[in-house]
């Protein structure tokens, strides 16, 4: 019973609420809003959203491209070194050798 | 100081380096036309600068080669051509990366993308000789890079005459001041590093000449001794 | 004995061995007549409105093979011989060398031309404007192929001293005769289109031609001759093959 009485309280209190705010002002009512205008900035938002991703993405690619060259060549530099290095070493043994 | 020289310049990159990220990032807004991707400009530029720099370089140093036989021009020379060829590979792929992303293009075929990636073959000739010539070939190696040293501005002139979808020369100067500060310390970060790099392949290059003769005097010598 | 006149002397040489017989004129002449037919094949069926894109391109591209092939055979007559040294210890002014090859490579280069240009006419109608202006063609041509001729023969020479290896001299000439190649293609775009900017084109290519022949003048000796040392590369050389 009481289950009852509370479903079907709401329909007792319902035509209370919309009297509500012409009494104490407490919601106001959105404006300007319709849901076309929603849609179409949601869509130009997607939009931007899409254009800004794609940009980092190539930004990302660009910069790593251009520091892993850097850091290639380097590592080639590297390498080099490292065969003069031992270039010196036979070298020198050869020089000792001789002695 | 030759040994420091380079490490210097690394450092000195290290630390302006994130300073550089941080202008460009945070500090410079989004340019109105192109948007965010418009950011690689700031580093695209720059080593477009560090490839015609170094193109003239290589020039000058073979110039310099030629006439005095120097053999300190004559590592500056490859050194500064094998950088072309570097900062040359990265203004032909971070271009096109640009062009993709702001008209949709990667490849447009004009004039300054065209002149750009021949100076690029030139240099990449210029290091084929000089690494397959046959033994007199060094001083042709030489005047190719004459060659390609003069090209370089009559890269920056072909943009001038002909029509061409590439920004104009002369965005770079109308950039609005917070842009140029942050295109300085891109390149100082890019210059900084180019240099130290040409700097090692300098003396790598000096050294490897210097143990050519010492080898040569080496053999010598043992073969008078026996 | 004047620079000019040694340069003439030694091209009417050159010209005359070439005259005896005729390798480098006919084997070059009937390369251009079959590249000309390669283009007439693939471009039969371009559209009238892409032609006059598609013809400057076909014409510098048969320039551009045929200097070269002109080019590794330039100095291969003082290759087989060794006639170089000598020619290099006569007391003869290196630039008259310079300049007699270049003027033979030149000439070779023209000869063709004379086969291109009207073979163009008659394959692609749209040339037909190379027959109605005449002389502004034969402008055109002969400053693209100057400047072929002029940068190309200094790395010719370059590497006509070495032993033979003729596939740097492709590496080498296309990047950087280029330039001229793209500016030639440029004034003859605008020559086809009736361009009212080709008066400048060609002024353009003709500073062009001069920085380029001085430019290649000047290094010819520095790069057949050398200053007289034995240079780092022959110890370098043997250095590598000792080790």
């Amino acid at each position: 019973m009481t289950a009852n009485a509370m479903l079907w309280a709401p329909e007792a209190e319902a035509p209370a609420a919309p009297a509500a705010p012409a009494e104490g002002d407490e919601y106001e009512a959105v404006e300007g809003l319709d849901r076309a205008g929603i849609e179409c900035t949601r869509a130009f938002e997607a939009v931007a959203a899409k254009k800004t991703a794609s940009d980092y993405a190539h930004i990302v690619w660009a910069y790593g491209v251009l520091w892993s060259l850097f850091a290639i060549y380097g590592v080639m530099l590297w390498r080099r070194g490292q065969r003069l290095r031992g270039d010196v070493q036979a070298l020198r043994a050869r020089l000792d050798a001789k002695k | 100081m030759a040994r420091t020289l380079p490490i210097l310049l690394l450092l000195a990159a290290a630390v302006i380096f994130p300073l550089s990220v941080r202008t460009i990032f945070l500090e410079v807004g989004i340019e109105r036309q192109l948007g965010t991707v418009q950011k690689i400009f700031y580093f695209h530029v720059p080593l477009a600068w560090i490839m015609m720099l170094y193109g003239v370089v290589c020039g000058i140093a073979a110039g310099v080669q030629l006439r005095r036989q120097s053999r300190m021009a004559e590592a500056i020379a490859i050194a500064a051509g094998e950088m072309v060829i570097v900062t040359g590979i990265a203004v032909l792929v971070t271009g096109p990366i640009w062009g993709h992303a702001s008209w949709g293009k990667a490849w447009t075929w004009d004039a300054r993308q065209i002149s750009t990636g021949l100076l690029w073959l030139v240099f990449v000739a210029y290091v084929l000789v000089r690494r397959y010539g046959a033994a007199g070939s060094e001083r042709l190696a030489a005047a190719l890079a004459i060659f390609g040293a003069v090209d370089v501005p009559i890269i920056y002139y072909a943009v001038k005459i002909w029509k061409t979808t590439h920004p104009s020369n002369e965005v770079v100067g109308t950039l609005p001041p917070e842009m140029w500060a942050a295109l300085w310390p891109a390149l100082g970060a890019l210059l900084a590093t180019a240099t130290a790099l040409v700097a090692v392949r300098t003396r790598q290059e000096l050294v490897e000449m210097d143990l050519d003769d010492v080898w040569v005097e080496a053999e010598d010598v043992k073969g008078e001794a026996t | 004995m004047r620079l000019s006149r040694q340069a003439w002397l030694l091209a009417k040489n050159d010209l005359r061995q070439e005259l005896r017989d005729l390798e480098l004129v006919a084997t070059a002449g009937f390369f251009t007549l079959v590249v000309l037919v390669m283009f007439g094949l693939s471009f039969a069926s371009l559209p009238l409105r892409a032609q006059p894109l598609a013809i400057p391109g076909m014409l510098w591209l048969a320039v551009a093979f045929v200097g070269a092939l002109t080019l590794t055979r330039i100095f291969d007559r003082e290759r087989e011989s060794d006639t170089l040294r000598a020619l290099l210890t006569a007391p003869v002014d290196r630039l008259a060398i310079y300049a007699s090859k270049a003027a033979v490579t030149l000439v070779v280069l023209l000869g063709c031309c004379m086969v291109l240009v009207p073979g163009l006419s008659f394959l692609f109608p749209v040339a037909g404007v190379f027959a109605e202006r005449p002389g502004t063609t034969a402008a055109l041509v002969v400053l693209g192929c100057t400047a072929y001729a002029g940068v190309g023969t200094l790395f010719a020479a370059g590497l006509a001293t070495s032993s033979g290896k003729n596939v740097l001299l492709s590496v080498i000439l296309y990047p950087l005769t280029s330039p001229a190649l793209m500016w030639s293609l440029v004034a003859t775009r605008a020559l086809l289109d009736g361009h009212p900017d080709l008066p400048t084109y060609l002024v353009q290519l003709a500073a062009l031609d001069v920085l380029l022949l001085v430019l290649a003048g000047w290094l010819f000796e520095s790069v057949l001759v050398g200053p007289g040392r034995s240079g780092t590369a022959a110890r370098r050389a043997r250095a590598a093959h000792r080790r």
